[in-house]
């Protein structure tokens, strides 16, 4: 959602005048680019539990954060009040890096981000969060708890949570560029325990989406409870395989965190340009089969990793890091932009004006192949399909990483067949990319609320189709 | 409190003082009040040169609104008193839509903390904090760095990454019923990550860390050559077959291991059923050598603290004892829930007491003892990825380390997985050191397990 520019200047209390003279302190000292960020969020949330709509808040969190560069270098100060007098203290206070850092420029200009388009708004909102009475919202826990139940008699404890957040974004630097942007993202979650009599099960649902209040919906809730309840008596049923290299079946949708975190980090820019990723000496080169197109995209209309521009200004935009198997573009913020002397790509994100904006994924995706998913699968003599993640973590440099999995099956000639959960598997991402041997038509980016913790945290989504890894190493018995 | 850089001011008591006034005559019922200040000043120095400068100074105001009976937490960050009436007024609005539930209370005036006037009793603040200037930081982090000296054989060194900060934490909680407590504490921390390629190319990381809540007591010196210490270590890892073998994880990771138990003992978890360790209270259920006590007293030492989120005054306690469950993190809430008497809302300085199978009382065991009392096996230096089913308690963790012989580190192992049962895990402890981390909230030593199950 795009206000009119007058909205944020007085929200936030400033004008073109203020703007110039922050700049300029955050330049006093030798400073080549600065810039201002402020935001004002509000965030609510309600919880049910043990039946009842019994806990909730509202919490607001306001604030500009200053940044000075000087070359790569920075300076970060933020303050929690917009006064002109607690603003310069923190514009001096970023400013002092051009002071500390040694001299190693002349610089190269930044090159232009592109114009953002305000009639490309990626999340228009129908319904405020903001003024939406809380009230209109009890009832929609309540019903969603009654439908999970309503589903299975193993149902022991639900927990389900309703968040809604807004926030009004004003951007200015020392280019003279003026940015703004109001984001909303609502997510709904809902955590289960079942339990048979002899043992207990847990599943965690969720949806998130920029957007207003309207994506609640009977439908919405009907969904939740549909995968809360997906799969429960192989749940129950579910063994560790005995561990061990394996070819490993990926499901569409979820399955996209093996992206995020095993390639899409390592094409984060700035580990890359500090020489600290697995592929920083791979730009231009193949680093898989021509089948795979990799993309990380902030233009999904109210997806959870859209933006209509970035923290530091720039459009929003799809980038393709690999390209028919090609290494094609790093993720860059405006330093690693300047640095590598590209266009910056919309990826300088920021968890609030806490922080520093650093190259961030938004929706990362890898595009549909060709081949049936079904023939997929009946090609794995002895294996394993996963289709349900917990987690996963990458180590940058060594490019090892790894996956909690919550549930999937044997592959047992060709067939799905004893049902399987929490395993870990393991890899390393240039070589599991390369692994890669057949990719499915059936792509899907999913709608659960993701969320990155790189040094901070962004909301983010993830996809994939079906993809067969001819080897991965299984944690099993 | 003059000197203490950014710590809470008279008018800003007065006016977490005056909300509770405002929040009473709003409607609640009672109303508990938290305000926090915090401010962090960091350097970043990258092969050897400062690379990012930054402050950060926040403060908040959290309010726990009791109305009706009904509850409700808001949080504004703008401390400004002529919002408070409305934000406020909303709140307890917002509190009054709410279903009723009986069980939201304070807690009792009797259990609330009286020993935390001033926020100084434990020891935790620094005073040479205030006089710490820019450019001493700027000298300690920029002084740590080796880059430019470090001729590491064998490998490249690609990158190093300081991080050194100073911090100031000063928290005040006070309620309707006269609670009134507070703390402050300092915080210096450094930490190094190290990137090197071997001649093949191969990268490698390594990292390394200490933190203190006084100064001097803070070491930087070794921090940069430990951290490409880790990382040289780990160059040419050789396959292992995995299976069932003997894993010591040392001090640096071990924590990873004891948060799934500490997570399964929260009354939360128990009353949801989500809990490895329901009805576990008073049962054996670990191995004998396991003992978990809370410290929350230590003196200078992290995360001692005199009162939980509540205000609940803290206590010296046993969590685990000879493997049996002797607590669970009860608050005044879940005390409700769960029909059981209240005890803390969790652990602040939970401390895994030594163990020797050996019965040796005297000298030091630490990580070489250990694998020298165990003799084969792999040592874990590292978790990478993995989760726990808090649940059942079955588990599997990424892990990094080296494989050992006759007490010896033979080499480095890579890509490997463990997976098992928290329960069977620490039924299966037969060692725990006495070296935990001094700077560790979590004080956890390094630990042996017998028969854990590898996969590589």
């Amino acid at each position: 959602m795009i206000l009119p520019q007058d909205t944020y200047l007085r929200l936030f209390g400033v004008d073109r005048e203020l703007l110039d003279r922050l700049v300029a302190a955050a330049l006093s000292e030798g400073g080549d680019y600065a810039d201002l960020f402020f935001e004002d969020t509000s965030y609510r949330d309600l919880l049910l539990r043990d039946g009842v709509v019994a806990s909730g808040g509202s919490h607001i969190d306001f604030g500009v954060g200053i940044r000075t560069l000087k070359g790569e270098k920075t300076g970060y100060a933020y303050t929690e009040s917009t006064d002109a007098a607690s603003m310069m203290d923190a514009a001096r206070a970023a400013a002092t890096i051009a002071r500390d850092a040694p001299e190693t420029g002349p610089y190269p200009t930044f090159p232009f981000p592109g114009k953002p388009n305000p009639a490309a708004d990626r999340y228009p909102v129908e319904k405020d969060w903001r003024t939406t009475p809380a009230k209109e919202f009890l009832p929609l826990l309540e019903r969603l708890e009654a439908i999970i139940r309503s589903r299975d008699s193993r149902v022991s404890k639900v927990i389900a949570m309703l968040s809604a957040q807004q926030s009004n974004i004003l951007m200015y630097n020392s280019l003279g560029e003026l940015k703004y942007d109001t984001r909303p993202c609502g997510t709904i979650a809902v955590s289960v325990v079942f339990s048979d009599g002899k043992s207990q099960q847990n599943t965690h649902v969720s949806r998130s989406f920029r957007c207003g209040a309207e994506m609640l919906s009977e439908s919405l809730l009907q969904e939740l409870a549909d995968d809360a309840v997906r799969n429960l008596d192989d749940r129950f049923a579910a063994r560790r395989p005995k561990g061990g290299q394996m070819p490993v079946v990926m499901g569409a949708g979820a399955s996209g965190i093996l992206l995020h975190e095993a390639m899409g980090h390592a094409f984060e820019a700035d580990f890359n340009r500090k020489e600290q990723s697995i592929f920083s000496d791979k730009m231009g080169r193949r680093v898989c089969a021509e089948n795979i197109t990799i993309v990380d995209d902030g233009t999904l209309r109210g997806n959870r990793g859209a933006i209509n521009v970035d923290d530091e200004g720039v459009p929003g935009q799809r980038t393709v890091m690999v390209d028919h198997g090609i290494l094609t573009s790093y993720l860059h913020d405006r330093i690693s932009a300047r640095h590598y002397g590209v266009r910056p790509t919309g990826n300088g994100r920021r968890e609030s004006f806490r922080y520093n904006p650093i190259p961030r994924m938004r929706a990362t995706y890898m595009e549909s192949g060709t081949d049936d998913p079904q023939a997929i699968i009946a090609s794995v003599r002895s294996g394993i399909y996963v289709d349900e993640f917990a987690n996963g973590q990458v180590k940058i440099g060594e490019g090892d990483f790894t996956f909690y999995v919550k549930s999937g099956y044997l592959i047992e000639n060709g067939k799905l067949t004893a049902p399987i959960g929490d395993i870990n598997i393991i890899g390393n991402g240039p070589e599991a990319l390369s692994d890669i041997v057949a990719v499915g038509n059936d792509g899907k980016v999913d709608p659960g609320a993701w969320t990155c913790g790189k040094e901070q945290s962004v909301p983010v989504s993830c996809g994939i189709p079906t993809v067969l890894v001819s080897k991965l190493t299984v944690g099993g018995e | 409190m003059e000197n203490i850089p950014w710590s809470i001011t008279e008018a800003e008591i007065s006016l977490a003082r005056r909300c509770v006034e405002i929040a009473l005559e709003e409607g609640a019922s009672d109303v508990r009040v938290s305000l926090s200040k915090s401010l962090m000043d960091l350097v970043l120095v990258r092969d050897g040169s400062p690379d990012k400068v930054s402050r950060a100074g926040d403060r908040s105001l959290t309010f726990n609104i009791f109305a009706d009976g009904r509850y409700g937490t808001f949080s504004v960050n703008r401390l400004d008193g002529e919002l408070m009436r409305s934000f406020l007024h909303d709140a307890v609005e917002t509190v009054r839509m709410l279903a009723p539930d009986e069980f939201r209370r304070l807690p009792d005036p009797s259990r609330t903390a009286k020993n935390a006037r001033t926020g100084l009793e434990l020891g935790l603040y620094d005073p040479s904090y205030a006089s710490l200037s820019p450019s001493e930081r700027l000298e300690t982090a920029c002084g740590a760095s080796i880059f430019a000296t470090a001729k590491p054989e064998g490998c490249r060194l690609i990158s190093e990454e300081i991080e050194y900060s100073n911090s100031i934490y000063d928290n005040l909680v006070i309620d309707s019923r006269g609670l009134e407590a507070r703390h402050i504490e300092s915080s210096f921390e450094i930490g190094c990550e190290t990137t090197i390629a071997d001649a093949r190319g191969n990268k490698y990381s390594g990292y390394w860390w200490d933190a203190s809540p006084m100064r001097g007591d803070l070491s930087t010196s070794d921090v940069c050559a430990k951290a490409l210490q880790r990382a040289m270590a780990q160059i040419n890892p050789l396959p292992h077959p995995g299976g069932a073998c003997t894993m010591v994880v040392e001090n640096e990771a071990a924590a990873r291991l004891l948060s799934p138990v500490l997570g399964a003992l929260s009354a939360f978890s128990v009353q949801q059923g989500n809990s490895f360790l329901r009805d576990s209270l008073g049962k054996k259920v670990f191995a004998d050598g396991f003992t978990l006590c809370d410290r929350p007293h230590d003196k200078g030492c992290s995360g001692s603290k005199l009162f939980d989120s509540e205000g609940v005054a803290t206590s010296e306690a046993p969590i685990i004892e000879g493997g049996t469950v002797r607590q669970y993190f009860i608050n005044t809430y879940m005390s409700g829930k769960l029909g059981m008497p209240p005890t803390r809302e969790d652990a602040m300085r939970p401390t895994v007491l030594p163990f020797r199978p050996d019965g040796a009382k005297e000298g030091s065991f630490g990580t070489d003892e250990i694998l020298a009392l165990c003799g084969e096996g792999i040592l874990v230096t590292g978790f990478n990825g993995g989760n726990h089913n808090a649940a059942t308690g079955d588990f599997s963790y990424g892990v990094e380390g080296f494989a050992f012989k006759g007490g010896q580190i033979v080499h480095p192992i890579r890509g490997m997985v463990i997976t098992g049962n928290m329960l069977t895990l620490w039924n299966n402890l037969i060692a725990a050191g006495d070296n935990p981390r001094r700077g560790a909230g979590k004080q956890v030593p390094t630990l042996a397990f017998s028969q854990v199950e590898f996969s590589a």
